[in-house]
């Protein structure tokens, strides 16, 4: 937090503009014997720069990754991303069956109604926190699948 | 590969229809003898495929997106599947975890997370291969990274298997629940015309 002010305060004015807000994030919850899942949530930049997103952390795994599935034919398989542009007034969508934040190696179970916390990581320097909240899976498949 | 090629053409021929759930195989594929076991050394063989619907997914348990999701939109659709046909043609699901070094402690605690009655097996490489290849499936286990952790390639579609013990369709992402019972219906009506025949 105390690098996200300091970035925030030196950055030039016109940076200063370029806003990312997180909405919706939700991680479902893990099945037993998972020692991977995944965090979903939608990336708005509001501002009038582009904005990239170059990593991601969170509390409680050993690592999490940006992670992007892809399905070629019959095959699922993933892929790190590395970079994400979101471009000035749009949204980047972290969803099933495409980009999501991969945790990895969980410290403790997690539970429903739980909130898992990670830190976004942009190219600028700036680091936003966001706390997932932990739900069944009954309730984002409601939410269209 | 005969039945990819079938999918393909299936989605490539029909862009009208964006809720393609499944392909309907022309002729029904004998499955060969194998055995699976789990946790609590329960057995899962060809035998247990007769008199029943099967529904066979393969996946890992470390897989963050696709394997859950899979998972619940066929509790969903197996749900809804019994709304359409009678409580003995509701299909079993069983899930196959094609990393047996990882999993083979959890696999069934994994299936039975998404509903009591789903059923999860691991099992020997052979025995694993054998079922992939006979359903027309994939798998690819990928290099470790420095950590040790290494991902899984699989197969996202989902075999079904007829109670005759053979192989009549594959089930299509996204899995959804309505048009998947729709599609299941459909094709136990076509069975059982064919054993009328």
């Amino acid at each position: 937090m105390i690098r996200a002010a300091l970035s925030l305060m030196f950055m030039p004015a016109t940076l200063m503009a370029g806003e990312v807000t997180v909405e919706a994030p939700v991680v479902p919850l893990a099945p037993p014997g998972a020692v991977a899942h995944a965090a979903y949530f939608t990336l708005a930049n509001t501002g009038d720069t582009p904005r990239q997103l170059i990593g991601v952390s969170a509390e409680g795994y050993m690592m999490a990754h940006i992670h992007r599935t892809e399905v070629s034919g019959d095959v699922a398989m993933m892929s790190s991303v590395d970079a994400l542009e979101i471009p000035p007034g749009q949204s980047v969508v972290f969803a099933h069956g495409g980009l999501h934040v991969m945790l990895m190696r969980p410290t403790a179970p997690l539970e429903k109604g739980g909130q898992v916390e990670l830190t976004l990581e942009f190219a600028n320097g700036e680091a936003i926190p966001v706390s997932a909240i932990v739900v069944p899976f009954k309730d984002l498949q409601a939410h269209g699948s | 590969m005969r039945l990819i090629a079938a999918v393909f053409t299936a989605l490539l021929t029909s862009p009208a229809i964006a809720q393609v759930q499944g392909v309907m195989l022309d002729e029904p594929v004998e499955m060969p003898a194998f055995a699976f076991t789990n946790e609590l050394n329960e057995e899962f063989t060809d035998q247990e495929l007769l008199n029943q619907w099967t529904l066979v997914m393969f996946g890992f348990l470390s897989c963050p997106d696709i394997c859950p999701f899979t998972l619940g939109n066929l509790e969903a659709a197996v749900s809804e599947t019994g709304m359409r046909v009678r409580p003995d043609n509701v299909p079993k699901v069983v899930f196959v975890s094609v990393d047996p070094d990882r999993d083979a402690e959890a696999v069934t605690d994994y299936a039975k997370f998404f509903h009591p009655d789903f059923e999860g097996f691991t099992g020997e490489r052979d025995q694993i291969d054998t079922l992939i290849e006979a359903t027309d499936s994939f798998y690819r286990l990928l290099k470790p990274d420095h950590t040790g952790y290494y991902e899984v390639q699989h197969s996202s579609s989902v075999s079904v298997i007829a109670p005759d013990g053979t192989l009549r369709a594959k089930l299509q992402p996204p899995f959804h629940p309505g048009a998947t019972a729709e599609f299941l219906a459909r094709l136990q009506i076509q069975y059982r015309k064919e054993l009328s025949q």
